[in-house]
């Protein structure tokens, strides 16, 4: 065996380093050396998001894509820029849990690091996949523990109540994710390698069928209508730094990987229908995602809850840069992730930040914020103006950028009933900034000083979302490093 | 020699019985033992193709291994969660985690 | 001989050795006849109440930890088949597996999860 390909795989590596010394550390720390866990924590963590930062910008680039593992693992800078983003998004949601653990997560802070990380290193791996084995070992490293995750909180029922939900539906939807695998292994050819299955993928209805399969199953994981149904109970449920990551990291992850697997696996160049057969059933679920999702915005009067469902007509434009199949629409997909990064992050960061002091989620709590809290007040509006779209934020850019693509593509009608629905998602993201600065209430959430952690994680977010979209090298080095089908 | 057909036909019944169960079950740990039947169809399409139609081949066997495995690995955590539930609620039934909803 | 009388003989004596186990069991053993007799597990403990009670929870741990080790364990089998074709290679592949599953159960021990409350 060549032992120089594991060079490839230095994020991972690095990563379980990471958590293999952590779980030591755990193991080992004595009672009163445990307060030490969560700082060591985020250094190590840091430190591992820096160099793998430092080693992506630093220059040592790949030309080109690279396999290790016979292609089992595949890698190239745009792969290697996803996980980086991942780990910065992971940070922030470090960050603004630290005071959480302090408080309220005392007996379980390792459990929430640990788990976290193992989280991500599925993630990682559902990214870089070569073959639907390895994808399917990411997918369920990522999912069964985000499962514990949102049960972490073993006092409140509504944590049990989504967890059950959560590993539920995720059980489900990987078995039907499998059932269409294996019928992809029986009809393209007895390999599941990508490079081998789109060989044999000539678009007949056996293979549709097993394509269909395959899609309702990461759907799932996607929240895409009309597999969408768990994603409101379980944000809600769960806590609200991991409902922040769940919210981004799993579905940005999940994302990148459905991309990367129907433009490797299921696109033959060779055979067009097979191209036009996955992006004729995109196309329908892309527009029921966004509309649904925003109809159902409109009237949740959780904030948590209306999120969630924000977030499910999120995942429906991100799903947009599928259409075109070129470098355009992964590069746009990419860029929109890391600006929904940002931008939901910051959001979830003062909602986490309120929760903690005030123990507030409802958005009718938030009346009458600005006059008592006012520069979370600004920030919160901010992200809501990112969210929907308005410029000059770097929310507009993303949106831009994405329909652009798939315009390019042809997808008018597509472009013209998102863009439609942006209207609708403006009305929701001001119901909130109203509810902010208009309403009066007579028991506003009390002026509140944040702990420093939560404040540099806001700051951040802040400054991603503002001047994210002025920074045109960043779109243009995304773009370079992408690739179509 | 059974024709590969037949295994397929078990295995699609198993599926849909599974989906069914998933759908119309009351009781939680019902809905993981409906899971599991899924699973178990993924395994018999799996060792099935691999037997009959790519015999030199050990790709679809390696598979099962794995889908075993985790699937093993999902169904301790699914109990534990589960059981989580039981001692908050006091039953295991669907009915019972209801209470996120507007 | 052929193979199959090799077998008839096997069976007959199969046969022999149970059948005729039993018979003198029966034919020397004292016999007592009481109520006991007819329960299901002659323990000597009358048996109360129904199956259906609540088991302790260290019991489910327990039974959740066993079957994560236990099919875990499957994998190793693939390497136990090739085991001589992979060499030294497979066994580090093999052993480092085996350190993150012990890590687990190192991680279980110390968090008390394997102790009987």
């Amino acid at each position: 065996m060549d032992y120089s390909q594991f060079l490839l795989m230095k994020p991972e590596i690095s990563l379980a380093l990471t958590l293999i010394v952590l779980l030591i550390a755990d193991l080992f720390m004595g009672e009163k050396s445990k307060q030490y866990f969560q700082p060591l924590a985020l250094v190590l963590f840091a430190a591992h998001t820096a160099i793998n930062f430092c080693d992506c910008c630093g220059g040592s680039c790949m030309a080109g894509q690279s396999e290790a593992f016979s292609g089992m693992y595949i890698t190239s800078n745009i792969h290697v820029f996803v996980k980086n983003m991942l780990n910065v998004g992971t940070l922030l949601v470090f960050l603004f849990s630290f005071e959480w653990n302090k408080k309220e997560n005392k007996e379980h802070i390792a459990e929430f690091y640990l788990l976290m990380m193992a989280t991500l290193f599925g993630m990682y791996l559902m990214i870089s996949c070569g073959d639907f084995l390895l994808f399917y070992i990411g997918l369920e490293t990522a999912s069964i523990p985000m499962a514990t995750l949102v049960a972490l909180n073993k006092k409140r029922n509504e944590s049990a109540e989504a967890a059950a939900k959560y590993i539920l539906t995720a059980g489900f939807s990987s078995s039907v994710m499998l059932f269409g695998i294996s019928l992809i292994y029986g009809s393209c050819g007895g390999s599941l390698y990508f490079c081998d299955v789109v060989k044999n993928f000539t678009a007949e209805p056996f293979q549709i069928l097993a394509m269909i399969f395959f899609m309702a199953g990461v759907a799932f994981k996607i929240s895409l209508v009309p597999f969408h149904l768990w994603t409101a109970d379980t944000y809600q449920g769960a806590p609200t730094s991991v409902t922040a990551y769940l919210s981004v990291m799993s579905k940005g992850a999940a994302a990148f990987a459905f991309m990367v697997i129907m433009w490797k696996a299921f696109s033959n160049i060779d055979v067009k229908s097979t191209f036009v057969s996955w992006t004729n059933i995109l196309w329908w679920i892309i527009v029921i995602t966004i509309t649904v999702g925003n109809i159902f915005a409109i009237r949740q009067k959780n904030l948590k809850r209306f999120l969630a469902f924000s977030s499910i007509s999120q995942a429906g434009y991100i799903m947009l840069g599928l259409m075109s199949g070129t470098a355009e629409g992964m590069g746009s997909m990419v860029y929109y992730i890391l600006v929904y990064l940002f931008t939901n992050l910051g959001a979830f960061g003062i909602i986490s930040n309120i929760e903690d002091k005030s123990g507030k989620v409802g958005m009718d709590d938030y009346n009458g914020l600005y006059e008592t809290n006012p520069k979370m007040a600004v920030v919160m509006m901010l992200a809501m103006f990112s969210l929907a779209g308005i410029p000059p934020f770097a929310g507009f850019w993303s949106k831009f950028f994405i329909f652009a693509s798939a315009a390019q593509a042809g997808e008018y009608l597509l472009v013209f009933l998102a863009l439609a629905n942006t209207i609708i998602s403006l009305y929701y993201y001001l119901l909130v900034v109203k509810a902010m600065f208009i309403n009066k209430s007579d028991t506003p959430i009390a002026t509140f000083k944040s702990d420093k952690m939560s404040l540099i994680g806001i700051t951040v977010c802040t400054v991603g979302f503002l001047f994210l979209g002025f920074i045109s090298q960043i779109y243009e080095q995304i773009i370079a490093w992408s690739f179509g089908i | 020699m059974i024709p590969v057909q037949f295994y397929l036909v078990i295995s699609t019944l198993l599926f849909f019985i599974g989906v069914f169960g998933f759908i119309s079950r009351k009781n939680l740990i019902g809905l993981l033992m409906s899971i599991e039947l899924i699973l178990n169809a993924v395994n018999i399409n799996f060792v099935a193709f691999n037997r009959y139609l790519f015999p030199n081949q050990i790709e679809g066997y390696i598979y099962s291994l794995f889908i075993i495995v985790v699937a093993a690995a999902e169904t301790a955590v699914a109990i534990a969660i589960i059981m989580n539930v039981y001692r908050r609620m006091g039953n295991e039934t669907v009915k019972s985690i209801k209470e996120l909803k507007n | 001989m052929s193979s199959y009388e090799i077998f008839v003989i096997v069976f007959i004596m199969a046969l022999v050795m149970v059948l005729g186990g039993s018979v003198i069991g029966l034919l020397l053993s004292p016999k007592s006849k009481n109520n006991q007799k007819g329960e299901q597990y002659e323990s000597g403990i009358p048996t109360r109440g129904t199956s259906w009670m609540q088991f302790k929870v260290g019991y489910y741990l327990i039974a959740i930890l066993f079957l994560m080790f236990d099919v875990e364990a499957v994998l190793l089998f693939p390497w136990a088949v090739i085991m001589k074709g992979m060499g030294v290679e497979g066994l580090y592949a093999v052993s480092f597996f085996l350190v993150v599953l012990i890590l687990g159960l190192a991680y279980a021990w110390r968090k008390g999860a394997l102790e009987w409350k």
